[in-house]
C-alpha cells in the first residue's frame, strides 16, 4: 500500500512487474491511496478489521503510532539474515529514525531532504544568477526579493521569488540552522523547546516574514487562489521548497527549464530527513513473502528503479551513487545536492504521538504566517496547546 | 387485505434490514464505545465517563466546533427553509417557462456532495472565481472567501442555501393541496395578498414547515462534513472546524474511536435538544395562532 501522486504510483507499478517477473510464485496487489490523511485512516482501519495490507509504506514521522502499539513486525532480525542486503548498504541517516526502542522496525526505502527547486527562466528573465552551493539566508531573500515581480503594476504580485507549503517540516531546518531545537530530545522527547531560545524564536521570525514583511511567499488568499505548487508548476514562481517527491511530477514541465539547489545556509548546516519505509504488520501470516517483496524493494535492482522515476533519493548508497540517482541526461542536473547534505540530516521527534503534535504546530504556523502575530506569541500557543500529547495522559 | 399487509411488510424488509444493519446497530456500538477506549489497533477497553471528562479537560477543539456546528444550524435553516417557501410561492402557478425555473431550483440538490463542494471552490476563489469577478465588476473588493476566518463560515452557509430542492418540492405540494376555494372566498370578502398568505396559506402550510424545520435540522448538522473536508479542512483556524469533521479526523485520522464516540453521543444529544426546542416553540406558536 502506498501514498503519493500519479507520477509516484507508476514507479511502484514499475517495481512491482518487476519483482513479479523475478518471483512468479508470488502475486503482489498495489493498492494507491493519493493522500496522506486517507491514508492513515486506511491503515487504522484496516488494522481494526484485522485485514492490514502485507506492505505499508510509512514516513518516519508516521511509523511511531503503529510501533508504540506492537503492530509492526521489527525487520532488523530479517535485515541481518538476509544475502541481498546489508545494514552497512544503507546510509545510517535513513536508518536511525527507524529504530524504536532499540528495534529496527522498518527498512527505509529513501532519504530525501528540503531543497530549493528553481525555475531557470524566470531567473534569466530577471537577471537573477542561479543559486549557488553556499548562498546565505541574505541571498536568498534578497533572490526571493528580486524575482517576486508585479508586471502589470496592477498592485497585485504576478510571480512570486518563493513557495513553500507553511507546515513544521519546512520550518524545521531553519529552526536548526540557526540554532534552535523543537522539542528536548530525538526520541520521546518531553517537552516542545521551540519557544524556550531566541534562536528558535528569530528562525521562526524570518521564516514568517518572508510572508508577512517581505511577501516573497503569497497570502493567504493567494495561495488559495493557487497553490504554490501549481504556481511553480505554471511559471509563475520561481522557487519552491520541496523534497524530492516532486521530481517526477515536474519532470512533466516542458515550458521552463529548472533545476534544484540547496537550503540557504544559516549559522550552521541543517537538513530535514524526509524518508519512507516499507514496514510489514506482525500479524500477518506469510511473513516471508512479505520480506522477500520488501528485499527485493531495497535491493539495487528494486531501488533503482524506483530512483530512476525520480521519486526517490535511495538509502542504498550504492544506488544514489549509480546514474540511476545521477542520471546527467535527467533532471534536476544538480541531483548531486542531495547527496551532499546528507552528512547534516536531523529528523523530526520520534514519538508515538507526533503526528498529532505536527497538526497542531502546523497550524499555529500558519495563523503566524498569514496573520503576523509576535513569534513568541505563536511558540507559547503551540507549547501549551500540545503539552497533553507528551508523555500523553491515559487517552 | 391480509394478504396485502402481508405484501407490504415483505416489501418494506429490505429497508428494515438497511435500516438495522447500517443504523441501528452501528448506533449502539458507538453508545457503547463512547464508554470505552479504543485505538483500532488493541481491542477496547472499560473507560466508564472518562472520556467525557477527558474531552472536557483537553479538548480545546470541541468548544469551537459545537459553537460552529450550532451557529451554522442557527443561520442556515431558517435561510433555507424561507429560501424554499419564497421560491415555492413564487413558482407556484403554471405559467410560461415556470418550469424551467422549477429545473433550475431543484438541480443543485441532484449533484453529488463532493463535486458541489468542488463547484464552490472555484466558485469561491479569491482571484479566479466567479463571484468576486462578479463583486469587482460592480465595485465591490471581495473577500478571501474561505480564507478568511470572518467569511469563511458564512461562505459555506451561503453555498447550502441553493441546496433546497426536496423542501422547495414539499412545499410546492403542500401549497397545491390548499383549495383553491378558501382563496376565492377571501378574494370575494376583499381579503390582500398578505392577508391570504397570512390566514390561509401559512397556517394551512404549517405542518408542512414544521416537518422540513426539524428535518432540516438534523440534516444540516450533518451536511458540513464535505464542504468542511473537501474545501476548507477546518481552515483558517478552526473556523469551519464543524463537530462532524472534528470527529472523523479524531475517530479515523487519530485513533481515538472512544473519544469520537462519546462526541457523537454530544452530537446527539445536542441535536435532540435543538429539535425538542423547535418543537416546542412551534407547537406553542400555534397553540396561540388558534386564538386570534
Amino acid at each position: 500500500m502506498i501514498f503519493g501522486d500519479p507520477a509516484e504510483r507508476a514507479a511502484y507499478e514499475a517495481l512491482v512487474t518487476a519483482f513479479e517477473s523475478e518471483h512468479p510464485t508470488i502475486q503482489v496487489q498495489l493498492i494507491h491511496i493519493p493522500s496522506q490523511s486517507d491514508y492513515r485512516a486506511r491503515i487504522g482501519a484496516d488494522f481494526a478489521a484485522n485485514t492490514p495490507s502485507d506492505v505499508m509504506l510509512i514516513n518516519y514521522r508516521r511509523y511511531a503510532q503503529f510501533a508504540a502499539r506492537g503492530v509492526l513486525e521489527p525487520l532488523g532480525d530479517y535485515l541481518d539474515r538476509s544475502p541481498l542486503i546489508q545494514t552497512e548498504d544503507f546510509y545510517p541517516e535513513a536508518l536511525e529514525p527507524f529504530y524504536w526502542e532499540g528495534k529496527l522496525i522498518c527498512i527505509p526505502q529513501n532519504l530525501s531532504s528540503l531543497v530549493v527547486y528553481y525555475n531557470k527562466n524566470l531567473f534569466d528573465a530577471a537577471g537573477v544568477s542561479y543559486p549557488n552551493n553556499d548562498w546565505t539566508w541574505d541571498d536568498f531573500l534578497e533572490t526571493a526579493q528580486r524575482l517576486t515581480q508585479d508586471l502589470d503594476g496592477d498592485g497585485n504580485t504576478d510571480i512570486y521569488g518563493l513557495g513553500t507549503e507553511v507546515s513544521i517540516v519546512r520550518l524545521a531546518p531553519f529552526l536548526w540552522q540557526n540554532g534552535g531545537e523543537l522539542t528536548n530530545t530525538d526520541f520521546n522527547p518531553t517537552v516542545l523547546t521551540l519557544d524556550r531560545s531566541n534562536e528558535g524564536l528569530e528562525a521562526l521570525q524570518w521564516f514568517i516574514q518572508l510572508q508577512t514583511v517581505h511577501g516573497v511567499v503569497p497570502n493567504a488568499e493567494a495561495e488559495s487562489a493557487e497553490d504554490s505548487e501549481s504556481r511553480f508548476m505554471n511559471g509563475r514562481t520561481a522557487m519552491y521548497l520541496n523534497s524530492r517527491r516532486g521530481v517526477p511530477t515536474y519532470r512533466e514541465i516542458t515550458a521552463f527549464d529548472w533545476d534544484v539547489a540547496p537550503l540557504p545556509q544559516g549559522k550552521q548546516r541543517a537538513g530535514v530527513l524526509h524518508a519512507d519505509a516499507y514496514c510489514m504488520p506482525s500479524m500477518i501470516d506469510d511473513k516471508e513473502a512479505v520480506w522477500t517483496f520488501i528485499e527485493y524493494a531495497n535491493s539495487p535492482a528494486g531501488q533503482t528503479i524506483v530512483a530512476q522515476s525520480g521519486r526517490t533519493v535511495p538509502s542504498l548508497r550504492a544506488v544514489a551513487e549509480s546514474p540511476a540517482f545521477l542520471d546527467p541526461n535527467k533532471k534536476p542536473l544538480n541531483s548531486r545536492v542531495f547527496l551532499d547534505v546528507i552528512p547534516d540530516l536531523k529528523f523530526l521527534p520520534i514519538m508515538s504521538t507526533w503526528v498529532e503534535i505536527e497538526e497542531i504546530l502546523t497550524e499555529e504556523l500558519q495563523l503566524g504566517f498569514y496573520n503576523d502575530p509576535a513569534p513568541h506569541d505563536i511558540a507559547l500557543m503551540m507549547s501549551f496547546r500540545t503539552l497533553e500529547y507528551f508523555d500523553p495522559p491515559q487517552r | 387485505m391480509l394478504n396485502y399487509r402481508r405484501t407490504l411488510r415483505w416489501m418494506l424488509l429490505p429497508y428494515l434490514m438497511g435500516t438495522v444493519i447500517l443504523i441501528v446497530i452501528p448506533a449502539i456500538v458507538t453508545l457503547i464505545l463512547a464508554f470505552t477506549q479504543y485505538d483500532l489497533l488493541s481491542p477496547p477497553s472499560w473507560y466508564g465517563f472518562n472520556n467525557f471528562r477527558d474531552l472536557a479537560q483537553f479538548d480545546d477543539i470541541l468548544p469551537r466546533a459545537m459553537l460552529n456546528s450550532l451557529l451554522f444550524v442557527l443561520l442556515a435553516v431558517p435561510l433555507r427553509i424561507l429560501g424554499a417557501l419564497a421560491l415555492a410561492l413564487f413558482l407556484e402557478h403554471r405559467r410560461r417557462g415556470v418550469g424551467l425555473y422549477r429545473t433550475a431550483v431543484y438541480l443543485p440538490t441532484l449533484i453529488p456532495d463532493v463535486a458541489y463542494a468542488l463547484i464552490w471552490l472555484w466558485v469561491f476563489n479569491p482571484i479566479y472565481g466567479p463571484l468576486n469577478q462578479v463583486l469587482e465588476a460592480i465595485g465591490i473588493e471581495g473577500p478571501g472567501w474561505l480564507t478568511d476566518a470572518r467569511f469563511a463560515l458564512p461562505a459555506i452557509v451561503l453555498m447550502s442555501v441553493f441546496q433546497i430542492g426536496e423542501g422547495f418540492v414539499v412545499l410546492l405540494a403542500g401549497l397545491h393541496n390548499i383549495p383553491r376555494d378558501y382563496y376565492d372566498v377571501a378574494a370575494v370578502d376583499g381579503g390582500t395578498g398578505w392577508q391570504k398568505f397570512r390566514y390561509i396559506t401559512f397556517p394551512l402550510l404549517r405542518p408542512w414547515l414544521i416537518l422540513l424545520t426539524l428535518r432540516d435540522v438534523l440534516l444540516t448538522t450533518q451536511n458540513t462534513f464535505t464542504p468542511a473536508y473537501i474545501m476548507t479542512g477546518g481552515d483558517p483556524y478552526y473556523a469551519t472546524m464543524f463537530l462532524p469533521l472534528h470527529i472523523y479526523k479524531e475517530t479515523f485520522e487519530d485513533f481515538r474511536y472512544g473519544s469520537g464516540a462519546t462526541m457523537t453521543v454530544l452530537m446527539i444529544c445536542g441535536v435532540s435538544v435543538i429539535l425538542i426546542t423547535v418543537f416546542v416553540v412551534l407547537k406553542g406558536w400555534r397553540n396561540q395562532n388558534a386564538y386570534d
